[in-house]
């Protein structure tokens, strides 16, 4: 061993026969080495007491062989929610904005659902956005979806076959902080409006008018519907953003909750700081960010969903254990008949889940096998299953105690 | 285009050379395909990562300082 100036061949074969990883012997020898730095050597014994001591410990925090983990993690997040509300909506803590709680919330996480029920974004700044109102409300409006009614007024006059939008001025310079002319922005929404609807506009200082190409009182109706959908800035999903100072690690900022989520479109406006913005939906990370930041979100979110409901005392290795499951593959996969439960190799197994009948035909037709390797199979089949004390083998010495 | 890698969720992901993935699949007695996986197309893979790869992840354990855990880069 080169590395470490004061750990002997002695040392090594000590710490080499201990039964830690490679990881933790690295850190023994570390800690050997930085003690016989300061203290100018390190015996033998004492090399022997520390690694022992690690050894018993690191031994005494392992999962027992053969323990059923998966089963008790069922359990120790199955029996807590039990307690949980049904009751699907209320306001959260934060930020007015609603938020699923509780079981419906719980079950759409290891459901994997395509999309939340709720869908929203918690949008961290960066810089000078962070700390100036006047700033993040630049973020907020280029996140916020703007649509015309938010701008001003519009009336239909049917005599002439025409739409008018009196826009507020007031308004556009707020939504528009980069431009100085109310007439400006209008101008930009006539075009708008030109693009999306195939109409001719009229624009005179704020009053844009338009009217259908030929005259029809269906058509104009229509396109006052289509005129209320079109968005004029920000992202279409986000239908409300809330802005709340907070304080973080001592510092106050601005934080924005977004009322739906679009996070790969939120992560390229500017100001908003693309390190820590998240949102609830795990396929948007997924897609953004890689089956590990998913893996994250999905503890992050099970874990918030357990608190939230005062079952705070849920061990975090349980969520873990989870989130591992559910992105084992390298992408999310839903616990379920659609997903782990359902991809399981026995046919037992999946058979004594969901849709019996459906895994027998088919395992017929295909003639499946069926090695009886996992618990269910066994527990159908009547045999100890292959857990716990069941895969043990007992084997004893003929020797009768104090026969030396 | 945002810069994956610099998100406080995303851990870092180092790709192995061959000899050091010999090495884990001894130490844990396992072959390359019990690894759990990771697409070839995931954005925070680093972009020289091939199909066959094994990326070495360094997380932010929550139960210790740092987890370290291997995926297979599968297509």
């Amino acid at each position: 061993m080169t590395e470490y100036d004061h750990v002997t061949d002695d040392i090594e074969a000590v710490v080499e026969a201990t039964e830690l990883p490679a990881r933790l012997k690295d850190e023994v020898y570390e800690a050997i080495d930085r003690k016989a730095e300061e203290t100018g050597e390190v015996t033998v014994e004492q090399a022997t007491d520390i690694a022992t001591g690690v050894e018993n410990r690191y031994v005494e925090t392992r999962v027992d062989p053969l323990d059923p983990v998966g089963t008790v993690s069922a359990q120790s997040i199955g029996e807590p929610g039990t307690q949980m509300t049904m009751n699907t909506f209320h306001y959260a803590g934060v930020a007015e904005i609603d938020v699923t709680q509780g079981l419906p919330r719980l079950i759409e996480l290891v459901d994997a659902r395509k999309t939340p029920d709720t869908p929203m974004m918690t949008v961290h700044l960066e810089g000078e956005y962070a700390t100036d109102r006047q700033k993040a409300h630049e973020v907020v409006w280029s996140i916020e979806a703007t649509r015309i009614l938010a701008l001003g007024d519009v009336s239909t006059n049917v005599a002439d076959m025409l739409v008018r939008i009196d826009l507020n001025d007031d308004t556009l310079l707020e939504r528009w902080p980069t431009h100085s002319d109310p007439s400006e922005v209008a101008g930009i929404i006539a075009e708008t409006i030109e693009d999306s609807l195939g109409v001719d506009t009229r624009q005179s200082g704020t009053v844009v008018e338009f009217g259908p190409n030929e005259p029809s009182y269906r058509e104009l109706l229509q396109l006052v519907e289509r005129l209320r959908e079109i968005v004029f800035k920000g992202i279409e999903e986000i239908e409300r953003v809330v802005i709340r100072k907070e304080e973080i690690d001592g510092d106050e900022e601005f934080v924005l909750y977004t009322e739906g989520s679009a996070f790969g479109d939120a992560l390229d406006i500017e100001g908003v700081d693309a390190s820590r913005t998240t949102c609830n939906n795990i396929h948007e990370i997924y897609r953004n960010l890689g089956v590990e930041a998913a893996r994250e979100t999905i503890i992050d979110e099970t874990k918030n969903t357990l608190e939230e409901q005062g079952l705070d005392d849920v061990n975090v290795r349980h969520l873990m254990l989870v989130a591992d499951i559910m992105t084992n593959n390298g992408e999310i996969e839903s616990i379920g008949r659609h997903g782990i439960s359902g991809s399981k190799d026995s046919v037992l197994a999946r058979a004594a889940f969901e849709v019996t009948v459906n895994h027998l035909l088919d395992a017929a037709i295909h003639g499946e096998y069926d090695e009886l390797d996992g618990v269910i199979e066994n527990v159908i089949a009547g045999k100890p299953i292959s857990l716990g004390t069941g895969d043990v083998d007992l084997r004893m010495g003929s020797r009768v105690v104090g026969d030396d | 285009m945002v810069d994956v890698s610099q998100h406080e969720l995303v851990p870092d992901h180092v790709l192995l050379d061959p000899e050091e993935v010999d090495e884990v699949l001894a130490e844990y007695d396992v072959t390359r395909t019990n690894l759990p996986k990771i697409k070839r197309t995931d954005p925070a893979l680093p972009d020289e990562a091939e199909v066959g790869d094994v990326v070495k992840i360094v997380r932010n354990s929550r139960t210790t300082e740092e987890a370290v855990v291997y995926r297979l880069v599968v297509s």
